[in-house]
């Protein structure tokens, strides 16, 4: 009998082993994701693709039902909008030329703002919710690569932080992960730079970190993405300033930020492609780093 | 056959976890509540009990590595944890009555169990920051609560379905 106990505290402790050894493996800076890893992240992701398409066709539905409630009230507002957006729209046009002419005669051609994007359906999330993650359906074969920024119509939502062959898994911005840093810029007669790191899960907010402690930041100004990080395109919008407090030491200030998206109810989205290359691989900037 | 019904099941319960989770993430049952479906872990548990513990353990781990390499991206941890907990599982029943009521109650200990490891975990490798009131308040219960209400609608139908198999030949 103690021979036998002496055989399963044996196995328990091998497996210990090769437990730590595994995650000590996997939390490491990877490039790229195993073969294994590859195959596995594929199939699972076609099968999700199969039953994804039912059920998503099933909600979509009821909640198309649920819009059609309040369309009436939506449509008075949207109206009473119509009018401003034509007035906008102009302007935007006219700036865009004005841009454009400008450009032109200082012959620059790149521009941090440009992109490509790429279409993609959210197949799967990460159940276990301590890593924030969606699987799209688009891979490398669709020119998804790792550290793209991921969009949706409202704002910026994440990075890609794997891809495979057909799959890719998005790491959202609320994901707790000291190396998911976004460069942001406050909008303002002020310009303010800082990280977005970090999330407040109760109130729902992105914490921009390491703002200078002289910036004054007004609240409800817009923060954007400054693409210094060296992948992410400037100009993709975040959310907007809630709340600014100094941090312990007064030497910089950490700004409250409201997501313009959200982060639970993201269906499709958008892997974009800056089209200024980024810095040599060696400094990618925040984003990689630690 | 049954292995690939078995091995059918087992992933209809993986993908129906994720998808689950895409559908409810949003504020379905209150903003700050965080419900974790545990669906193919009690599927496990279930096989441990009444099926065969080296049943139970291999699809524990098979199952957990998927989990691990598809939705965390940390390996290990999954797959150490379920055959582990199916082996624990198999010992306690020895112990317990082996009522379908107690069942359902011993696989919702066991999702309690893993949760709480699970938090452990990522308070280790620093992927959260909340302290243990606020982990069992916005997330022990109210996935405690879900698991639950998956383990009353389907215990029935799980348990008939892993006797209808027969894998109780394959026991030692």
């Amino acid at each position: 009998m103690p021979q036998f106990f002496n055989k399963k505290l044996l196995l328990l402790l091998v497996s210990i082993i090769v437990l730590v050894a595994l995650i000590g493996f996997s939390l490491r800076e990877r490039e790229e994701l195993t073969w294994p890893e590859q195959f596995l992240k594929d199939t699972t992701g076609w099968v999700g693709n199969v039953f994804n398409k039912p059920v998503s066709g099933i909600t979509g539905f009821v909640g198309g039902l649920k819009d059609l409630q309040h369309t009436y009230d939506e449509n008075k507002k949207l109206k009473a909008r119509l009018d401003e957006y034509v007035l906008l729209k102009t302007q935007v046009q006219d700036l865009k030329e004005e841009n454009e002419e400008l450009r032109d005669n200082l012959k620059k051609e790149d521009d941090l703002r440009k992109y490509s994007p790429t279409q993609a359906t959210v197949i799967g999330r990460n159940p276990d919710r301590w890593h924030e993650m969606l699987t799209i359906n688009k891979g490398k074969r669709n020119g998804v690569e790792k550290n793209m920024a991921v969009i949706t119509s409202n704002g910026l939502v994440g990075k890609v932080k794997s891809a495979t062959d057909f799959t890719a898994s998005v790491q959202l911005l609320s994901s707790i992960d000291k190396a998911n840093r976004v460069s942001a810029i406050v909008q303002g007669d002020d310009k303010a730079y800082g990280l977005i790191e970090g999330f407040d899960d109760k109130k729902n907010l992105l914490l921009m970190k390491r703002i200078p402690y002289d910036k004054k930041i007004k609240k409800n100004s817009l923060v954007i993405t400054s693409g210094y990080g060296g992948i992410f395109p400037k100009g993709l919008l975040i959310g907007k300033v809630v709340d600014v407090k100094v941090d312990q030491y007064g030497l910089n200030q950490t700004a409250y930020i409201e997501p313009s998206t959200d982060f639970y109810d993201i269906n499709n989205v958008m892997v974009v492609q800056r089209e200024v290359d980024g810095v040599p691989k060696e400094s990618e900037g925040e984003d990689e780093a630690e | 056959m049954r292995y690939f019904i078995l091995s059918f099941i087992a992933l209809v319960f993986f993908v129906f976890e994720s998808i689950f989770a895409q559908m409810f993430a949003g504020d379905a049952f209150g903003a700050d509540k965080i419900l974790v479906p545990h669906f193919m872990m009690i599927f496990v548990f279930f096989l441990t009990m009444y099926g065969s513990r080296k049943m139970g353990m291999l699809y524990g781990a098979i199952l957990g590595l998927t989990y691990d390499v598809v939705y965390t991206e940390i390996l290990g941890i999954y797959m150490f944890l379920l055959p582990f907990l199916a082996y624990l599982i198999s010992k306690s029943m020895k112990i317990l009555q082996n009522n379908i009521l107690v069942a359902c109650l011993t696989a919702l200990l066991f999702t309690a169990v893993l949760e709480v490891v699970i938090f452990q975990m990522n308070i280790i490798l620093s992927f959260a920051d909340m302290g243990f009131g606020e982990f069992a308040e916005r997330r022990l219960i109210p996935t405690l609560l879900l698991n639950l209400a998956f383990i009353i609608i389907s215990c029935y139908p799980l348990k008939r379905m892993i006797e209808m198999l027969d894998l109780q030949g394959e026991t030692e």
